[in-house]
């Protein structure tokens, strides 16, 4: 049996495992992605459209990698494991960053329950109020990616041998945010590359310090100081310790 | 970066020698305000309403701002006295018989200021060389200062303009709609006269680069 020093990841860490509830917000969350996109494709059809639905589907893809970007940079930089609703995100994204492959190991709907209320309760009335294909295509596109956005996280911290070829290609198209990219916020200063569908922002919003720019109008007005501040804080730095202990190819090997 | 905000004191219209390349970036681009009469050109942002507070005398486009300026090269700017990191007044004539640069900064212990403080200490040398003294000034109280001149060991002098009134005075542009205090340096000669203006918020090492650059040919 292996042992775990305290606070470390256990291999079968409970947390990891998803529940009845986790696939209850899951199932609510792409029932709502795949009635929009059932109206935008059948309205396309019916109105013989296909460019239009395309291209802003297109956009639905590039504007959730943008809010994907923003959820993360206020996640890993505000609040705490006690702040009201997201609590538990920001303890799983600081825990993500001392252990990041862990996350290639939590179960798709235990992963994916912390965006399925607010995919769910956005996209219910837009469902409900329109029929209109292309509204839809934008709605089903970019709902979609949220929802997907953390299992697309997990792929960029996966091996290639363990994700399927259709994602592969995938990030090879930059369609999806790629390891190389992504393993970039996970190095000092740890301030950059947080958009997490495809990274397209991550460049422009890198570049020109919009992060930065907006930390410091939030220091300025507000007194927050982001974590990212900090960076010699350990919130930061990878255990790698624990590493060769708890990483699933090692325990493979070991077996 | 040129500032993005519209200080109460300025015209909101562009002038169109300040309409700026789309290409150039959001932030990074300096607006270095070299009042020379030689030189007059402006970088950097679309939005550069702040700009009139440097536009050169000797530019075509300038007589606007330079009438909504408080402080332009040339001008002697609006004497102060404030405290220092250790508690005692400091007056800007104290500095008079040599060149001093005053430098603005949004706050103590953020990393843009702590890369402008410390590329300063790490100059300071040559701004002792070149006889020039170095002056930061925020917002943050005299022992804000004092830690944080403590910790990163600077050798200058850190005044505290609590409530932002010479930055007022001085007429310094704050940034991105107002939100963000401005990140401006006054180059001012042994005579008190400003001879450079120089803004930038998000490349602030750029200061001592740009700062340097006159006191050795002043």
């Amino acid at each position: 049996m292996i042992t775990s020093p305290p606070n470390y990841p256990i291999l079968t860490d409970p947390s990891w495992r998803s529940t009845w509830a986790h696939r209850a917000l899951v199932a609510c969350g792409s029932i709502m992605v795949l009635i929009s996109l059932a109206k935008a494709i059948m309205g396309a059809a019916k109105l013989h459209l296909w460019f239009e639905p395309i291209l802003v589907g297109l956009v639905g893809h590039v504007l959730a990698d943008l809010m994907t970007g923003v959820y993360h940079w206020g996640i890993d930089n505000y609040g705490s494991a006690s702040t009201p609703i997201f609590g538990s995100q920001i303890d799983g994204f600081q825990r993500h960053h001392k252990w990041p492959w862990t996350i290639t190991r939590i179960e798709f709907a235990s992963l994916s329950q912390v965006v399925a209320p607010a995919v769910t309760f956005t996209v219910l009335p837009m469902v409900l109020a329109s029929n209109d294909p292309i509204l839809h295509a934008f709605v089903a596109v970019c709902s979609g990616c949220i929802m997907l956005s953390l299992k697309i996280h997990a792929w960029a911290h996966t091996t290639k041998s363990q994700i399927p070829p259709l994602v592969i290609a995938l990030q090879d198209m930059r369609l999806l945010v790629s390891p190389s990219k992504h393993a970039n916020h996970h190095r000092p200063p740890y301030n950059n590359n947080y958009c997490m569908v495809s990274g397209v922002w991550n460049e422009l919003l890198d570049k020109h310090q919009v992060f930065k720019a907006l930390e410091m109008i939030l220091f300025s007005k507000l007194g927050w100081r982001p974590r990212s501040w900090s960076e010699t804080s350990s919130n930061w730095t990878e255990d790698t310790e624990s590493q060769g202990l708890f990483n699933p190819s090692t325990i493979q090997a070991m077996d | 970066m040129a500032s993005l905000t519209l200080p109460k004191h300025s015209i909101p219209s562009l002038l169109p020698t300040q309409t700026l390349s789309p290409r150039h970036s959001l932030f990074s681009h300096n607006l270095p305000i070299i009042s020379n009469s030689s030189q007059s050109q402006f970088y950097g942002l679309k939005v550069s309403y702040s700009s009139s507070l440097s536009i050169p005398s000797s530019s075509s486009s300038s007589v606007k701002g330079s009438i909504f300026a408080k402080v332009n090269k040339g001008t002697v700017p609006p004497s102060f006295t404030l405290k220092d990191q250790d508690g005692k007044n400091v007056s800007l004539s104290k500095f008079k018989g040599k060149p001093v640069v005053v430098y603005f900064y949004p706050a103590d212990e953020t990393p843009g200021c702590t890369k402008q403080a410390c590329a300063f200490r790490d100059s300071y040398e040559k701004f002792k060389k070149a006889g020039a003294e170095v002056v930061g000034i925020s917002g943050d109280d005299p022992s804000s200062h004092k830690a944080f001149a403590k910790k990163y060991k600077l050798p200058f002098t850190l005044l505290s303009d609590e409530g932002n009134n010479v930055r007022k005075d001085w007429g310094v542009p704050s940034d991105l709609f107002g939100t963000l205090p401005g990140r401006q340096t006054y180059v001012l000669d042994k005579n008190g006269v400003v001879q450079l203006i120089y803004n930038n918020q998000f490349q602030p090492e750029k200061h001592i680069d740009e700062t340097l650059k006159l006191l050795q040919n002043l």
